[in-house]
């Protein structure tokens, strides 16, 4: 496999992925955790490349996991705060993509509010763009990381039965690890309340269930999604105590899935909505903070997959469409 | 409840089973432990009840009850609406949300079982409030309410204006297979409104409500049932194309059931006639097609439950020109009667007319009662099926005496009931 030649530009979505592709960022994965895990973290592989990380939506954790990603890569990283800057002055998105592209960059990571608008983007720019959550949409480097940390406790994902609880509609991080982990051949179950559950979800390859302890029923692994504060206030969801009540993680539901079925969740959380504390917390179950590890070590292996494939970038388009 | 009750010598109406037969029952613990075809004389009971040939059926249950309790308790409280169920032969009903607080919380909810336990006569279910304070924009704990023991959640006299809002309520509430009633009504058309709209309201020189004001509704309702697969309960429905509407969408798989209001089978739009308050109901009276509509519905079994749509107002809401009343009228205690009258005046079985007030809504809440059934709480009411009486409304045991029967002449009298085996009513 290590002579697979990854055939994308871009990393927009796990749709389009195969199983080799997926596989292939999965080994390469593994062996930066071992980098990672080691006392000189460095390796040469993106050394004079540019990586310009473009977040139109905040974020801590996805960002300084690919800030931290790219400097061990050896890349010079930037990253444009967005919040301040021309665009709030009025700029259209495709203007800031075109301004960005004539700096040069060779890897963008963005992130962005809306469906579709990271994909957008990638047409308009030369250098390989990573999707770091666009909308409700996509999360594709988030499903790698949580594959990564499920292969790495169980092995063979295959076979696996796992449940995704809570606010799937809204998710990019509940859709992009259904086709993940279809793709890798798990059973994958969505939990969630009607509100919640995508209309279609059930020809998505997952199963629908609306109760948690008939859902979580020989489970292996429980993903737990982030519920945002204002679904609460009585259009998804009458109020978080009903929300915790009937789909909140606690150790009697949990008692529904496998003995031992580990628990994750892509952060950040709501203890006491979503998730009991004392099971986000668990020692041998919980995969939470390990999935934040992971998730340095998968953005390695996309960033330096990516690079790689990237073709030689000559002069900027001269009045490219915009 | 010591020893064993048998009453005999009745004619016994059971919906549930088809069951019209002389005979009798046997009543141990609470519960209907024998049923006997024939017999016509006790045995071996400890208290023998002679019911001369009168009728015995499952006490009623009556889906749509107001009290005024809590924050009205001058209207009605669940005390006398209780007795007021008892002398009308009903025996389980279900309050509406719409009470002061609004029964949108675990604890209102909780509040109604307890109180009704202590105080009422017969057996009482709170609904729950489907939004929060009823106001059509936030729904409410469905689940938590749910698990309280709401029966069923409707946002009762306050229609869902917002669409989306009760697209994700009737969604949310799929979740637990609740029921979801909803009366269909179009606040911007019937705002305001005394009567049915048409020829009569314009002699009288009233405002009407347009029966478009519930079909517009009614259809939104049964559309937004089949994307969501909620279970619908269309309340109240009073019109000919109402009726098709549930029953062209029920064919078509939605899961949809429907009550009328016993008014609604009794009166039409001239019986408000000389500007009575009393007969200023929602939905109002309708006209004669329709009346025989619903009436044709019942026959056919179309209808799943007739409710009282009890809702007791006081002499100063109601004593006023008719565009300044209250809506609302009084009808747990004559729900049978008016349902008796109607099956002798307009030829309904019996069996066909008790059903909507026994199995049926008993059904759709999923209660053991509103059955004579080996096993079922011995609920019961004796009744003479064609007594004449006239209504007096100073008669009537509720607090409030808004009554559109009042003066009116009913066949069909309640002569006893029993709740849990024991006597609760007994016609002097």
């Amino acid at each position: 496999m290590a002579d697979y030649a990854f055939p994308h530009r871009h990393l927009l979505g796990i749709e389009g992925l195969n199983r080799l592709d997926i596989e292939t960022l999965l080994e390469l994965g593994d062996r930066y955790v071992e980098l990672n895990r080691s006392r000189v973290k460095h390796a040469n592989v993106l050394a004079g490349q540019t990586l310009v990380n473009l977040f139109f939506e905040n974020s801590t954790r996805t960002q300084g996991s690919f800030e931290i990603a790219g400097r061990r890569l050896g890349a010079d990283v930037v990253t444009m705060p967005i919040a301040t800057s021309s665009v709030k002055k009025g700029e259209t998105l495709i203007d800031t993509a075109m301004t960005l592209n004539a700096m040069r960059p060779d890897l963008l990571v963005i992130r962005h509010g809306s469906s579709g608008a990271v994909k957008l983007l990638s047409r308009k720019v030369d250098c390989a763009v990573v999707n770091a959550g666009d909308g409700t949409h996509e999360h594709p480097t988030q499903a790698l990381l949580d594959a990564l940390t499920i292969r790495r406790r169980v092995g063979d994902i295959s076979g696996m039965k796992i449940a995704i609880c809570g606010d799937i509609l809204h998710s990019r991080v509940a859709r992009s690890n259904v086709a993940c982990l279809n793709v890798l051949g798990a059973e994958v179950r969505l939990i969630a309340p009607r509100t919640l559950t995508p209309p279609g979800a059930a020809e998505w390859g997952a199963k629908v269930f609306t109760d948690m302890r008939e859902g979580l029923k020989g489970c292996d692994v429980v993903m737990m999604l982030r519920l945002q504060q204002e679904r609460m206030d009585g259009a998804y969801l009458p109020s978080a105590r009903e929300f915790f009540h009937f789909w909140g993680l606690d150790e009697e539901k949990l008692s529904h899935a496998n003995p031992g079925a580990f628990v994750m969740h892509p952060g950040p959380m709501n203890r006491g909505v979503e998730i009991e504390s004392g099971i986000a917390d668990h020692k041998t179950r919980s995969l939470i903070t390990e999935q934040v590890e992971m998730g340095v070590a998968i953005r390695m292996a996309v960033l330096e997959t990516l690079a790689k494939n990237a073709p030689e970038i000559g002069a900027p388009k001269a009045g490219a469409k915009r | 409840m010591t020893g064993r009750t048998a009453i005999y010598n009745a004619r016994l109406l059971d919906p549930a089973s088809g069951l019209d037969a002389n005979g009798g029952i046997l009543i141990e613990n609470g519960l209907i432990t024998d049923i006997g075809v024939g017999i016509t004389k006790a045995t071996t009971a400890d208290v023998k009840i002679d019911a001369k040939g009168k009728a015995l059926a499952p006490g009623l249950i009556d889906l749509r009850v107001k009290t005024g309790e809590p924050g009205a308790e001058n209207k009605e409280t669940l005390e006398t609406a209780g007795d007021a169920a008892a002398a009308g032969g009903v025996t389980t009903f279900i309050v509406m949300p719409d009470t002061d607080p609004v029964l949108d919380s675990v604890a209102l909810v909780d509040f109604i079982k307890r109180r009704a336990d202590s105080v009422a006569k017969v057996k009482v279910l709170p609904t729950g409030g489907l939004t929060i304070d009823l106001d059509g924009a936030k729904m409410s704990e469905i689940g938590l309410i749910k698990q309280a023991g709401a029966a069923f959640f409707t946002n009762g006299d306050n229609p869902v204006e917002d669409a989306g809002v009760l697209r994700r309520a009737m969604s949310y509430a799929a979740s637990f297979d609740v029921l979801v009633a909803s009366r269909p009504d179009t606040p911007s058309l019937s705002k305001n409104t005394v009567m049915n709209a048409g020829a009569f309201a314009a002699r009288l020189g009233l405002r009407g409500a347009p029966p478009e004001a519930e079909w517009i509704a009614l259809e939104r309702d049964l559309m937004l049932a089949e994307t969501t697969g909620v279970r619908l309960l269309a309340d109240c429905i009073s019109t000919a194309r109402s009726l098709a509407a549930v029953e062209r969408a029920r064919e078509a798989g939605v899961k949809v059931s429907c009550s009328v209001a016993a008014y609604s089978l009794f009166f039409n739009e001239l019986d408000v006639g000389d500007y009575l308050t009393y007969c200023k109901v929602q939905p109002p009276f309708r006209i004669e097609t329709d009346r025989m509509a619903l009436i044709d519905g019942l026959k056919r079994g179309a209808i799943d439950a007739v409710v009282s749509a009890h809702d007791p107002q006081p002499t100063e809401n109601k004593r006023l020109p008719i565009a300044d009343a209250s809506y609302g009228a009084v009808g747990l205690e004559t729900l049978l009667s008016a349902l008796l009258s109607i099956a002798i005046r307009e030829d309904v079985p019996l069996l066909a007319a008790l059903k909507p007030v026994t199995s049926g809504p008993a059904d759709l809440l999923g209660l053991p009662q509103g059955r004579l059934a080996k096993g079922a709480p011995a609920d019961l009411v004796l009744f003479d099926p064609a007594a004449p009486w006239a209504c007096d409304r100073d008669d009537l045991s509720s607090r409030s005496k808004n009554s559109p029967f009042d003066g009116r002449k009913l066949e069909g009298r309640v002569l006893r009931t029993w709740v849990n085996g024991a006597t609760v009513f007994e016609r002097g």
